[in-house]
């Protein structure tokens, strides 16, 4: 197989796509082939004379191209190498270009000999359902054996091991009306709808405008149908109002004409890629009016190993010639049972290419194309149909077919004809593509016709023209489309700025189709034949036969039963042809069958398209603090607190994680420590009635709060379970400061929004937050005043004039800030407040003044530990969305005057208030060392093995280098009286730790340090 | 007494904005000075007010804005406005916001530094917001004038459109994420992305 045998010379077929002066080089599977610019990895490799282009899933039979385009189903290929890898490629859409790398699929070693074909010879033992039935025992053998034997077979090609080098993005547009389908039906609607004056985009899964009509009969205003788009397609670009998309395929049509398309930008063209042009965009298209215009897809038929590479749809075989100058072999037959298959024979018969036979199924053919082929010389064998093939090579190629009378109703037959030929055209019907019309509930109905589904009725503002919606002949294309846009530029108030004239068509109409859902294999009976139908998932007639056999009533469960239709195929081609056998095989109609579910996508699209520019740094959005550079050029490792990073600690160099969080502790605990604080929720309330919102919100009360002061407190839900805490400073007397969790900030913002705006809105208050306002850092320590005393400023630190839980406003070292005299850690502390912009500056300031007190930044797991010693709760940690007040201790912070607050109510419940809930306690194990991991069970009793009855578990767990122990927080049952008791923590592993319950203040009880 | 010391948002950026490689230009802009403004819009005390502060009437109509002098008034909802100023008058305006508004129910605040402003400028500016947004920015109201919050790429955003010839729209988003705009309108706006959306072709 070496040479171009089959690259027609030009005198023979131009080649309307290629461009002979420029030759392409690439590889199939390492081996070098060059083709011209224009041709598809398809047509390139098909003209060196390769047939075999793949192995099909299950049997890994030998396959060829069948398909034109988005519908081929055996000619998938790998494109593309290491991280640009991308599998499952249609060859017939690949187009070509220098240096492209090109792997087969679905074989090993090679394509040429593939191990996997023994699948072929067993395959008796896989009939449909083979995995149902042969993988349900024993068990045991399902995780480690059939498993990962179905995981290893399964599947197509293998996706790229590396990092995508490539981007990707996406687009957002609004249109008037969207056009799917550049077809002449789609061009007419566009060019209807355009004149209005509407905005219209057209969309095309092909790199070049047409759809068929380079490949179909007949002529538009008295110009060939090619001509007649490249008018268009002129008019469309010059006009400022139609927006037309190539290598666009439109995948999915959603709820309000939402419609999902994935424009290919860069896979022709690893220029524009290297100029940094995504390689995929993916369209977010919402359209006023939606017109399908898909065309529809030429079916096969089902004869004995019709599957074997060289046989091919009729149209492909056609668009060869006419696109590529390519023939699909030397000496071809056709087999059809419309007059499609009759336009093929005159074009490979015009082209030079031999054609011995004409099957038709049908008796009588009396239409101007047969005519036209038998006064060609073609010779045309009616009432006949392929009964099998004759190959070489192990099934690689074909040599002959068997042709046997044909007749509906007929049993089999003995008498047969042996064609020699190398290639079959087969063209069995067409099919609408109705998917995109189905994907959001479009209906369809059977029209025996045609003997295919085609479109009924939708709920959107959506329709469908041209061979998409069934009509097949030229003329009812063009007017179909025309006639739609027209009608969809009305609908959405468009007048005809610069009226259009509806195009004329002149053709012959095609005679009727006779429906051949399967033809009859002859000799021994179905001895080696198989009949496919489904060639991406090796679904055979028989397959489906036997499915009907054993039960599978629903179409929907033959389908998941043999794979029919399923996979990226989604049955593009396979539909109609498997409800045809169905019908034959039960005696039901094709309309009682029914059909399966169309899913979008339409065809397969990259991960890529779909994450679009959201990757690698732009995966996630990532809050930065003013502080940020600085924690990050002090070595800082992270902790996502909602989409915050913050600095977790700071190891210095030689210093493990552990290390630098105890000496931040003990920096804090024994000199001072600064912790940047800026996440921290922050929301400005006013108004007449700010103090009464604030005593309806929080558990304790707030309108007694004094000018100046700082309250913390608890915020629950209406389900009385805590949702937030925090200090609330009154700034003035209709005016607060109120500060939430870093996590939190957000939602209680809305959360007082929604109370004011749905449920209290006669309270005066506005609420407005200014968490980013400012950078806020805690300066902790029993040095902090020492060294805020070093700066300048017009606030009196002094213990007197500035006492705990107060707040002042002033400068300090030239700063404007808010200075609250608020403690998290227990000791002597200050959190200071400046605008963020000025951050940085200020926290400079801070570590530059208290370098000779031994100022040290301390990051989040310090500052939990700090916390967790004077058994401080953390909202998240402690809390669970399941805890009041009361558990956690804290009922000293609700209020027993307030006559109403939110969750109030849910706390007087019985099962709320009960005593045996689980409390929280403080744990010290019995081997200080020992430090529990968070969210260990502590059991009733220790058995041997689970289960053991739960009674609480570790919700926080540190060691305290300040105690030089380790201590934990757990909300364990009737833990505030089980103080002293000993609970067991039995771990994964098998040991058990044993820990005393105890207060959860570990420090400081009396809170000495922080008021001093 | 020492300086206080100013740092932008994307003062990190600095060695790495190439902003002369990008479809549209991009800049930061760091000196205006924003006021956080509620109210009720239907209490003519208040509005009288806060014209008598402001020098101008607060826009009522949603998505509108007022300008007058260095002084442009957003509309961010139906009781609450955006009122941008030079940074260096916004303590005194808001004082005097404060002043004239008294005893009125209403709460002005500073927010100059919770929101970073990227000016995008440039013929391709509607497209490349249109990557990240499924507003239609291509909307014949969508003029200069316009300011609207939105979802830009995964975050809160506010864009007002200054001006038509050349497009210039500001896009403002709270000041954690400016890195994260920044980056993403690099992403977006490169030369080769370009798509001309509905823009003629001459041939």
């Amino acid at each position: 197989m070496t040479g171009k045998p089959y690259r027609l010379p030009e005198t023979a077929a131009k080649g309307s796509r290629i461009d002979r002066s420029k030759q392409i080089s690439f590889s199939f599977d390492g081996t070098r082939m060059t083709g011209f610019a224009g041709d598809t990895v398809a047509s390139a490799v098909l003209a060196s004379g390769r047939k075999v282009m793949g192995r099909s899933f299950k049997y890994h039979r030998p396959r060829g191209l069948i398909g034109l385009g988005s519908e081929e189903m055996n000619a998938l290929i790998g494109v593309g190498e290491g991280g640009r890898k991308e599998p499952n490629l249609r060859a017939t859409q690949v187009e070509l270009y220098d240096g492209l790398t090109a792997t087969s699929q679905n074989r090993w070693p090679s394509l040429d000999f593939d191990v996997g074909i023994i699948n072929n010879k067993f395959s008796r033992f896989l009939p449909g359902g083979f995995y149902y039935k042969t993988f349900m025992w024993p068990r045991s053998f399902w995780e480690k054996v059939y498993e990962p034997f179905i995981r290893n077979a399964a599947g197509l090609g293998e996706a790229a091991g590396e990092h995508d080098p490539d981007t990707y993005e996406q687009m957002h547009v609004h249109v008037d009306v969207l056009v799917v389908g550049g077809g002449v039906s789609g061009i007419a609607a566009a060019h209807a709808a355009a004149a209005s004056g509407k905005r219209v985009m057209l969309a095309d899964e092909n790199p070049v405008l047409g759809g068929v009509a380079d490949i179909s009969a007949g002529d538009i205003d008295g110009i060939s149908q090619t001509d007649w788009v490249a008018a268009r397609q002129s008019e469309f670009e010059k006009s400022g109002n139609c927006h037309v998309l190539t290598r666009t395929t439109v995948v999915g049509h959603y709820h309000h004409n939402y419609v999902l398309a994935a424009e290919r930008v860069c896979d022709h063209d690893p220029d524009l890629l290297a100029r940094g042009a995504p390689r995929h965009r993916l369209w977010k298209i919402r359209a006023g009016q939606v017109i399908v215009a898909s065309g529809a897809l030429e079916r096969p038929i089902a004869f004995a190993n019709n599957d074997r590479p060289g046989i091919m749809m009729a149209s492909a075989a056609r668009a060869m010639v006419e696109r590529y100058a390519i023939s699909p072999g030397m000496n071809g037959v056709i087999f059809t049972n419309n007059d499609d298959g009759y336009l093929t024979a005159l074009k490979l018969h015009e082209a030079g290419v031999a054609v011995s036979r004409i099957i038709d199924v049908r008796k009588d053919v009396p239409t101007a194309f047969a005519d036209t082929a038998r006064k060609a010389g073609l010779n045309v064998h009616t009432g006949a149909a392929i009964a099998g093939v004759e190959t070489a090579s192990g099934g690689k190629q074909i040599t002959a077919v068997k042709i046997a009378p044909y007749s509906v109703g007929r049993g089999r037959v003995v008498n047969e004809e042996r064609v020699d030929c190398d290639f079959v055209a087969v063209s069995g019907g067409y099919n609408p593509v109705v998917h995109l019309w189905c994907h959001n509930g479009g209906k369809l109905r059977f029209d025996d016709d045609i003997q295919s589904f085609r479109p009924d009725r939708h709920g959107d503002p959506i329709t469908v023209v041209g061979s998409a919606n069934g009509s097949f002949d030229l003329k009812t294309c063009v007017e179909e489309g025309f006639a739609s846009g027209e009608t969809a530029a009305k609908a959405l108030g468009g007048k005809a700025a610069k009226p259009v004239k509806k195009p004329m068509v002149k053709a012959h109409s095609a005679g009727p189709i006779q429906p051949i859902w399967f033809a009859p294999a002859t000799g021994k009976y179905n001895e080696g034949n198989k009949h496919f139908i489904d060639f991406q998932n090796d679904v055979t007639a028989a397959d489906l036969e036997l499915a009907q056999r054993e039960g599978y009533e629903s179409v929907e469960h033959t389908k998941r039963y043999t794979t029919l239709g399923m996979a990226t195929d989604q049955g593009k081609t396979s539909n109609i042809n498997g409800l045809g056998v169905i019908s034959d095989a039960t005696g039901k109609r094709i309309p009682e069958i029914g059909t399966t579910t169309f899913r979008p996508p339409y065809t397969p699209y990259s991960f890529g398209a779909i994450a679009g520019t959201k990757t690698g740094e732009l995966f996630l959005p990532v809050r930065r603090t003013a502080i940020f550079d600085w924690h990050k050029k002090q070595g800082a490792t992270w902790e996502p607190v909602g989409q915050w990073r913050r600095a977790y600690c700071y190891p210095q160099a030689g210093e493990g994680k552990q290390d630098a969080i105890n000496r931040e502790i003990l920096a804090v605990r024994e000199k001072v420590g600064l912790l940047d604080a800026s996440t921290l929720g922050k929301i400005e309330i006013k108004g007449p009635d700010a103090a009464k919102l604030l005593d309806l919100v929080y558990t304790n009360m707030f309108s007694t709060l004094k000018v100046g002061k700082a309250r913390y407190g608890l915020m629950m839900s209406e389900m009385g379970f805590l949702m937030d805490d925090g200090v609330t400073v009154r700034l003035g007397e209709d005016h607060y400061l109120m500060h939430t969790t870093s996590g939190g900030a957000d939602n209680i913002v809305a959360w007082l929004e929604e109370w004011l705006q749905t449920e209290w809105t006669s309270l005066k208050v506005f609420v407005t937050s200014v968490t980013e306002q400012w950078s806020q850092f805690a300066i902790a320590g029993p040095q902090a005043r020492a060294v805020l005393d070093k700066l300048d400023g017009d606030i009196d630190l002094s213990p007197e004039a500035f006492e705990f839980m107060s707040y002042r406003e002033g400068t300090l070292a030239g700063y404007p800030v808010r200075v609250f005299r608020i403690s998290f850690s227990g000791e002597l502390s200050y959190e200071i407040a400046t605008p963020s912009g000025y951050g940085r500056g200020l926290w400079d300031v801070l570590m530059q003044a208290g370098k000779s007190e031994g100022m040290t930044a301390y990051g989040t797991e310090a500052l939990h530990v700090l916390r967790a010693e004077k058994g401080f709760i953390v909202i998240g940690d402690e809390t669970d969305g399941t805890v009041t007040p009361h558990d956690v201790g804290m009922s000293w912070a609700v209020s027993k005057k307030k006559s109403d607050f939110i969750g109030k109510r849910s706390l007087e419940q019985a099962f709320l208030a009960s005593q045996g809930r689980k409390q929280l306690v403080g744990l010290l194990t019995t081997d200080p060392q020992d430090v529990l991991p968070d969210g260990a069970y502590a059991v009733e009793s220790v058995k041997s093995a689970p289960p053991m009855k739960m009674i609480g578990h570790v919700t926080s767990s540190y060691f305290s280098p300040t105690l030089q122990r380790s201590i934990a927080m757990a909300l364990i049952e009737g833990g505030q009286s089980k103080m002293g008791e000993t609970v067991s923590f039995p771990l994964e592993g098998g040991k058990t730790v044993e820990a005393v319950i105890s207060s959860p203040v570990f420090l400081d009880a009396e809170g000495k340090r922080q008021n001093v | 007494m020492s300086e206080a010391v100013y740092t932008s948002p994307l003062a990190h950026l600095e060695d790495t904005r190439d902003a002369a490689n990008l479809s549209i230009s991009i800049s930061e802009i760091s000196d205006r000075g924003m006021i956080d403004l509620r109210g009720e819009a239907g209490s003519v005390k208040f509005r009288q007010a806060a014209k008598a502060a402001l020098g101008i009437e607060l826009p009522l109509k949603p998505r509108s804005t007022a300008v007058k002098g260095d002084l442009t008034v957003l509309w961010l909802s139906i009781d609450q406005w955006l009122v941008c100023c030079p940074r260096d008058k916004a303590d005194g305006l808001i004082g005097k916001l404060r002043k004239n508004l008294g005893e009125i129910h209403s709460l002005a605040v500073d927010v100059t530094d919770a929101r970073a402003i990227i000016r995008l400028e440039g013929d391709n500016v509607r497209e490349v917001l249109m990557k990240g947004s499924s507003i239609d920015f291509t909307l014949p109201d969508y003029k200069a004038g316009l300011a609207r919050r939105l979802v830009f790429a995964e975050i809160a955003a506010l864009a007002h459109i200054v001006a038509d010839k050349p497009c210039t729209i500001d896009i403002y988003v709270f000041r954690s994420y400016a890195d994260y705009t920044w980056k993403w309108i690099e992403a977006t706006a490169k030369p080769a992305a370009t798509i001309g959306l509905f823009s003629k072709q001459s041939g």
